[in-house]
């Protein structure tokens, strides 16, 4: 069936199977940020934006994201040419083996979307549902409440 | 993870459609709004997908001095919404705010938490509690208190209509929700939601509700009848709590004995009607 979205701001026009999950579709599409972890929606690896909202990729269907907005990790910045959240999360030693580091960003993104000056409580109710098995998530907190500083000095674009 | 199975999807327009849909497929159809539960499950169930969340369900709003919710609100639509937070002291947030994480409170509707109804789940219990009606379209409209559904074959009644709004219905008093689970977000080993109204110093009205235990949240009708007409006193609660604890019918499962269940149904509702009671005295 034919589906028409937006993905990472560029229009997408495809043919996807009915019962094709967005987490597979993401992925052909070269979306090599998005990860298969739990597949349950319980891990977080799989996360992405639609309309702006954090959702697991691996739970919803491609067919749904017809005349929606889709934002994965490559759209927010490039090895090249990093966001301030991603820089904040390599400045802070908040990466180790990178596995949830895409659905930990995406998560930090939304929730700093709406609140710039969040309390470390409310950076950990946002990752919450995210599993990392390396960092202790610790510095995953520093780097959320560093990118958080930097939005209000106005570093982000 | 594994093919799905889902051989079509449909984007339903409106209700109408959605049901036409459902009938057609007979057994094989199943509505998908936030579809948490739905890719969870063994593949091959689903032939065809009935996309309900462009039929006009999600909204919330005041309706007879309480709160009309559609169906496919999501959760996190809910909490942001003002009119839910209002709501007898702002329980049903206190309620929302504890299921699962935000990425699945993104994605996850208070319709299909009635449906799914999750024998741990937060949600059903609340609804219990807070003496919500559940109304529908089928072959007819309907609708119906969640605890008489959930005492009937609501799945069976789910698999041929569309729940479209959940009443909450007005309280002059105050609720409070408990939950004990393995962390801070996992499903709940038990939980409690306990309201009390009072006036002229007794206890006027009382409801107590303890869910996953193992079994789906319900009203612990005798406890509710030991705490109407009483004066709000530490003793009472601990009075209630041996009784809970004497009288509540608990299980086991893989994640809690009954032993422990039946000791700590009776602390939550202690500390859930301590807190109600607070708030409704205030």
């Amino acid at each position: 069936m034919k589906v028409t979205f937006n993905l990472n701001g560029g229009p997408q026009y495809l043919d996807v199977e009915p019962g094709e999950p967005l987490l597979w579709l993401l992925r052909q599409l070269g979306m090599k940020s998005v990860k298969e972890g739990c597949a349950t929606g319980d891990c977080g690896a799989c996360t992405v934006l639609v309309d702006g909202r954090a959702v697991r990729s691996c739970l919803m269907l491609a067919p749904q994201i017809q005349g929606k907005k889709v934002l994965t990790l490559e759209g927010l910045g490039t090895v090249d040419d990093p966001h301030p959240l991603q820089k904040a999360f390599l400045d802070s030693g908040a990466v180790q083996c990178g596995f949830c580091t895409p659905g930990m960003v995406l998560v930090a993104y939304e929730l700093l979307l709406g609140n710039d000056n969040p309390t470390r409580d409310e950076v950990a109710e946002a990752i919450s549902g995210n599993l990392c098995r390396c960092t202790g998530y610790v510095k995953i907190v520093d780097a959320v409440l560093l990118a958080a500083q930097w939005k209000r000095e106005g570093r982000w674009r | 993870m594994h093919r799905t199975g889902i051989r079509r999807f449909h984007l339903a327009r409106d209700v109408e459609e959605a049901l036409s849909l459902l009938s057609a497929y007979g057994g094989g159809g199943a509505l998908l709004a936030g579809g948490v539960d739905l890719l969870r499950g063994p593949p091959g169930q689903v032939e065809g997908m009935i996309d309900i969340t462009g039929i006009g369900l999600s909204q919330v709003g005041e309706a007879r001095g309480g709160l009309a919710v559609g169906a496919t609100t999501t959760l996190t639509e809910i909490l942001k919404n003002p009119a839910a937070s209002a709501y007898v002291g702002g329980i049903l947030c206190e309620v929302l705010r504890q299921v699962a994480v935000p990425p699945l409170r993104n994605m996850a509707t208070l319709g299909g938490a009635l449906v799914s109804a999750h024998p741990w789940g937060d949600i059903p219990t609340s609804l219990v509690a807070l003496g919500a009606e559940v109304r529908w379209r089928g072959e007819r409209e309907g609708k119906a208190p969640a605890e008489e559904l959930y005492r009937g074959e609501f799945r069976g009644l789910f698999r041929s209509a569309v729940a479209t709004e959940i009443l909450f219905p007005p309280w002059n008093g105050a609720f409070a929700y408990e939950k004990i689970g393995r962390a801070r977000y996992d499903i709940a080993l038990l939980n409690s939601c306990c309201g009390v109204g009072i006036r002229d110093g007794v206890v006027a009205w009382a409801r107590v509700a303890v869910g996953a235990r193992p079994d789906r949240g319900e009203r612990l009708p005798w406890a509710e009848q030991a705490l109407v007409g009483q004066k709000p006193r530490e003793s009472l609660w601990g009075e209630i709590q041996d009784l809970v604890q004497g009288q509540v019918e608990v299980g086991d499962d893989r994640r809690a004995g009954a032993v422990w269940r039946r000791h700590t149904a009776g602390v939550l509702v202690r500390r859930a009607l301590i807190r109600a009671a607070e708030k409704a005295g205030r």
